[in-house]
């Protein structure tokens, strides 16, 4: 009987509900029964931490956020129920101007950078290196001296490959339907499914060649994406950007052309002049010097000095695998007349 | 154990006489995480207790010219909160009507003070287990009582009883836990 009392008015005193004279009861009882002060205790404790459940919700601050703006429109303060000033509603009229320009500058920021992708590796072959790479898709790249090629490492997530190249490089593209394969220059752009081609684009060059071993590939040259060029098997399309000048974009004023390639045979060799770099095999056929210079520059790392007006004109053929710099002029000598000089990285020629 | 709550009845005249915002967030802040508790107890989710407290809060933004005539805020709250947790329940179980007895209620008793060495993990689950049994509202008046500091009068107006009753479901409640406490330190 006394028990139950006892928990009657433990339970009200917790509540916060005893009367003064029930407390005055409870407080003679428990020292009559002195047991009863673990009930106490320990409801007390259990009283007190209630509110650190995992029911609580500290971040009040933020549930208020959201509150807002979930209910926006019950909020807003009764400024806007009245008839608005016509100021203010200039205010917002720029206001709302203001955002919609951003917005259109943000779109067309976005819609120009759309095409660059994000490249996050770049391979860099420098002067007189040539590199051997095979990208996460599987497609297999022979990068020639000089060359830089950026793609993404997650190519073989997206629905379009691209890459990024400047220099020459030959691909051998690993085969994807549905997910064609695009390789960028400054001048030109390739799109292929699975195929072998050879892309030439330094930007020391006035020509952009792409040659096209087998397969076919969709050609686009940069300035006027339009116009789409297909080019078929062993053919080469030759972007001459002489002429800086034009605007119109017909293909005589691009200067253009598509040609077939055909072997050059050296010796008891056939070799295809565009693709045999990545042999490690540098062929030139009937070649001025002056066109050979910037190839010889990459291909042996070093700088060409024609001093002889005379010596630019020399036209040579010729295959050079494993020579170094002083065995290919020598051998060179042994065509045409010209003495040279070398120092160090430096080959002056006259 | 209540929070020191602010002045309730001066947030309630600003936001009733001038709209504002201000007192309004204040209200907000010191009413949702009990009526959130309370809803989660009788919803049993988080995201619908979220939103049903969240209505309940609008509800009183949307009335507030009216709020001033309200005596007592707090009850009023959780009267709105008690209805629209019902309503909810009854529109997703579609068959037939839910009452507040029905709903399960599931009572927490925590004890994170490492240094209540009385309160170990084994006895708070005894504890928890003794709760059980209690019927749906007697461990609702419990809850509101404990964990909300509601006096009697306060929780007999949000669950539509008597204040006897809710004495009486309180006294319950504790007799219940003492059961445990009996056997557990071989008192009286």
């Amino acid at each position: 009987m006394k028990r139950s009392r006892i928990i009657e008015l433990l339970a009200r005193k917790m509540a916060g509900e005893a009367t003064q004279r029930e407390l005055e009861e409870l407080t003679e009882l428990i020292n009559s029964f002195p047991d009863a002060v673990y009930y106490d205790e320990v409801l007390q404790q259990i009283w007190l931490n209630s509110d650190e459940g995992p029911d609580s919700c500290p971040d009040i601050d933020r549930i208020y956020q959201c509150h807002k703006l979930k209910f926006y429109d019950e909020l807003v303060t009764p400024e806007q129920e009245n008839p608005v000033p016509v100021l203010s509603q200039y205010k917002k009229l720029s206001g709302a101007l203001l955002a919609l320009c951003i917005l259109f500058f943000i779109g067309i920021f976005y819609l120009g950078h759309k095409d660059n992708e994000v490249f996050n590796t770049q391979i860099i072959a420098g002067k007189g290196v040539r590199k051997n790479v095979k990208l996460p898709d599987g497609t297999v790249v022979w990068l020639n001296a000089d060359s830089k090629l950026s793609y993404n490492t997650a190519i073989n997530h997206k629905d379009v490959r691209v890459v990024h190249l400047t220099g020459e490089a030959f691909f051998d593209v690993a085969h994807r339907q549905s997910h064609p394969f695009i390789v960028r220059t400054d001048k030109i752009s390739i799109k292929v499914l699975g195929t072998a081609f050879n892309v030439k684009a330094y930007p020391v060059d006035e020509k952009s060649v792409a040659t096209l071993l087998r397969g076919s590939i969709e050609l686009s040259v940069n300035k006027n994406s339009s116009q789409k060029i297909i080019l078929n098997p062993l053919e080469k399309f030759v972007l001459d950007d002489d002429k800086q000048g034009v605007m119109k974009m017909d293909e005589q004023d691009m200067s253009l052309m598509i040609e077939h390639i055909v072997p050059v045979r050296i010796g008891n060799y056939e070799y295809i002049e565009e693709v045999s770099w990545k042999n490690n095999t540098l062929v030139f056929h009937n070649e001025t010097f002056e066109d050979l210079k910037p190839r010889m520059e990459r291909w042996f790392n070093i700088r060409v000095h024609l001093n002889s007006e005379k010596a630019k004109s020399y036209r040579f053929t010729g295959v050079f695998k494993n020579e170094n710099i002083k065995e290919a002029l020598t051998a060179m000598q042994l065509i045409k007349p010209f003495t040279f000089n070398l120092k160090a990285h430096d080959v002056i020629i006259y | 154990m209540p929070k020191p709550s602010p002045d309730l009845t001066s947030l309630i005249c600003d936001i009733a006489l001038y709209d504002s915002e201000n007192a309004y967030e204040k209200l907000f802040k010191s009413l949702f995480p009990a009526l959130y508790r309370f809803c989660n107890c009788l919803l049993k989710s988080r995201e619908l207790a979220e939103e049903v407290a969240n209505d309940v809060m609008i509800t009183l933004w949307k009335n507030r010219k009216k709020l001033p005539e309200v005596q007592n805020i707090k009850v009023y709250a959780f009267v709105i909160a008690r209805n629209l947790c019902l309503n909810s329940l009854n529109k997703h179980a579609r068959k037939e009507l839910i009452f507040l007895e029905d709903i399960e209620v599931q009572i927490v008793l925590d004890t994170l003070n490492p240094e209540q060495i009385l309160i170990n993990d084994e006895l708070k689950k005894k504890l928890e287990q003794a709760t059980e049994s209690l019927p749906n509202r007697c461990k609702l008046v419990f809850k509101l009582i404990k964990e909300d500091g509601l006096s009697y009068k306060q929780t007999a107006d949000i669950l539509n009883i008597s204040t006897k009753t809710v004495d009486a479901h309180l006294v319950t409640a504790v007799k219940k836990l003492t059961a445990v406490l009996k056997v557990e330190f071989n008192l009286m």
